[in-house]
């Protein structure tokens, strides 16, 4: 029955409950939406690197006047174990021309059989001299195309679809067999790119090469893609919470309209609070009536913002990420549920100082008050 | 049995000190019919109050068969008020948003009685004060000498041996005025309920056993 009483008297006061219910939907919408955006937008960005995290870039430790990696480490590196595939990379900046324009680009050699494992081709073969897509954009350069590397001519025979790396940007690269690259250019290997195993093996795969390639002087460093993405994670993590608890405000406004009707109803309702205590409500029950209504508010506005914060997440990763296909996952429904209990939570504490203190009226003086 | 020792009671209204009750002892025996008498101010409504337990007295002592309720928790109080003793107001406080069934069954709700048990008996009550077929009319659909009727049946829910009744036809016309003092009067003679009853209409005073007469905050005429 309390209940239904607390029920009877929201209604009794419908404008301002409606009102009050309004505030928490906006709150937790914002709330949950920015939640659901903010997880969307670290997926986008996380997707294009699901591909690194089980990879591991060795660079000449520069710190110790290494430039380049030699053969014989290599081969180290090769027979190392963990190591699923083992990439050496060349580079060098070369002078590239096509008809009359020309441009300085990072020319890598690499092995024709492993480039596959890397890049994914919009169009062509691996086969032969690789253009990413930004450089043909700007020779405007087609499949069999001719163009002149570092003073050599070359056909395209194949054009990278737009992708991103940490160690080669696909967009901007052009890429030789290693064979090819060793006739233009008379270099060492710039960095090995190495696909563990598994991500749980490496750490034991960094120790191995400290190991055996570090063990007189450290020839080599060894970088964990993973440490990015963790990186990334953690830094889209807090720039979430950071947006969400912007959008808190619009709760917080709306807990203090809950307050402020709750103590319009405990002035109102006096007389009928001193009654129910005359004959025979203790404290505690109308403490609980209060609360009961405040939970009631907070509750209906708090299911309904939940549930419209989908909504509102589509709409914002539409509008800025163009895609929704993140906004119906699991970390989002987590959002939504912290947003609707944040909800509940700001109306039960909004009600509980009015709350109080009805429940602190003596029943002579409330039935008495005018 | 109630029993006021030497009761006093004094308000504060700003910095004057307003004495209420100086120095009320009685007795009232039970099932005996009561009626305090007195014009306004003079003391009448928190004696009765002081006896409800809805205050406490400055000095002195209330004693509800024999217990000291100065010595009653905030909590046992509520539990005294809620099983001994049943309230009629001139105003008679109905909750507007609850319909009469459900005005009656309150008292009953705080008790704790199973929902089934508390609409039996609030159905046998409000037939009782002979508003059976209204019993699901919410207060403003009901006249003054109605919902006075309801605010009876209320008062009665959880079977108090005592009933207090502050100015219970204040508010009502002669004839519904007396139907509300039939009713009560029944309640005292066939099942024995001890009525106390505050007035200043001296027409009442022919329903109760015996009237006490209080001016200034002191009984004056105890017959």
């Amino acid at each position: 029955m309390l209940i239904e009483l607390a029920l009877r008297n929201l209604a009794r006061t419908k404008v301002r409950s409606v009102l009050a219910i309004i505030g928490i939907i906006i709150g937790v919408m914002a709330i949950s939406s920015i939640g659901i955006f903010g997880e969307s937008l670290k997926a986008v960005i996380l997707e294009n690197f699901k591909d690194v995290a089980d990879e591991v870039i060795i660079t000449p430790d520069y710190t110790h006047g290494y430039t380049s990696i030699d053969a014989r480490t290599v081969k180290k590196i090769e027979n190392l174990p963990y190591a699923e595939l083992v990439i050496p990379v060349k580079s060098e900046s070369a002078l590239v021309e096509h008809k009359d324009r020309k441009t300085y680009v990072t020319v890598y050699g690499m092995d024709v059989k492993k480039t596959k494992e890397l890049f994914e081709l919009e169009k062509g073969t691996y086969k032969g001299c690789l253009m990413g897509s930004k450089v043909a954009e700007f020779f405007k350069l087609r499949l069999g195309s001719k163009i002149t590397v570092a003073g050599k001519e070359f056909r395209v025979s194949g054009i990278i679809k737009e992708g991103a790396r940490f160690d080669i940007n696909p967009n901007y690269a052009v890429i030789l067999p290693l064979r090819n690259f060793d006739r233009l250019f008379n270099k060492d290997y710039s960095m090995v790119i190495v696909k563990v195993e598994d991500i749980d093996k490496i750490e034991a795969f960094k120790e191995a090469v400290n190991k055996v390639v570090n063990r007189k002087e450290s020839k080599v460093s060894v970088f964990e893609m993973k440490i990015i993405i963790e990186r990334i994670k953690e830094v889209f993590g807090k720039m979430t919470l950071f947006l969400m608890a912007i959008a808190g405000v619009s709760l917080l406004v709306a807990g203090i309209s809950i307050l402020n009707i709750m103590l319009m109803s405990t002035i109102e309702r006096t007389k009928e609070i001193g009654l129910m205590r005359a004959i025979g409500a203790y404290r505690e029950t109308i403490l609980k009536l209060f609360l009961t209504e405040a939970l009631i508010l907070g509750l209906v506005g708090s299911f309904i913002g939940g549930a419209l914060s989908f909504l509102g997440g589509y709409s914002i990763d539409m509008l800025i990420l163009k895609t929704a296909k993140y906004v119906l996952t699991p970390s989002s429904v987590l959002y939504v549920i912290l947003g609707i209990s944040f909800g509940i939570l700001t109306a039960l504490l909004s009600a509980m100082y009015p709350a109080w203190k009805a429940s602190k009226l003596e029943p002579i003086e409330a039935l008495r008050y005018e | 049995m109630i029993e006021l020792i030497d009761v006093v009671k004094k308000y504060k209204i700003g910095i004057h000190e307003v004495i209420a009750l100086n120095g009320v002892s009685l007795k009232i025996e039970e099932g005996e019919f009561v009626a305090i008498m007195g014009p306004s101010g003079s003391g009448k409504s928190t004696l009765l109050y002081l006896i409800g337990c809805l205050d406490k007295p400055t000095s002195g002592k209330v004693l509800i068969d024999g217990m000291d309720t100065s010595k009653l928790s905030d909590r046992e109080l509520t539990e005294l008020r809620r099983n001994k003793i049943g309230f009629i107001f001139q105003q008679y406080y109905l909750i507007p948003t609850l319909t009469a069934l459900e005005n009656v069954e309150l008292p009953m709700v705080f008790k704790g009685l199973p929902k089934d048990r508390r609409q039996r008996r609030a159905e046998k009550l409000l037939e009782l004060v002979g508003l059976g077929k209204k019993k699901d009319r919410k207060p403003n659909e009901l006249s003054g000498g109605e919902q006075q009727r309801v605010a009876i049946a209320r008062a009665l829910a959880n079977e108090p041996s005592i009933l207090l009744c502050d100015e219970p036809t204040g508010n009502l016309d002669t004839k519904s005025g007396r139907i509300v003092m039939d009713i009560i009067k029944r309640l005292n003679v066939e099942q024995g309920v001890t009525v106390v009853l505050v007035t200043h209409d001296p027409s009442l005073s022919d329903y109760a056993d015996r009237v006490i007469r209080i001016r200034d905050g002191r009984i004056v005429d105890a017959d």
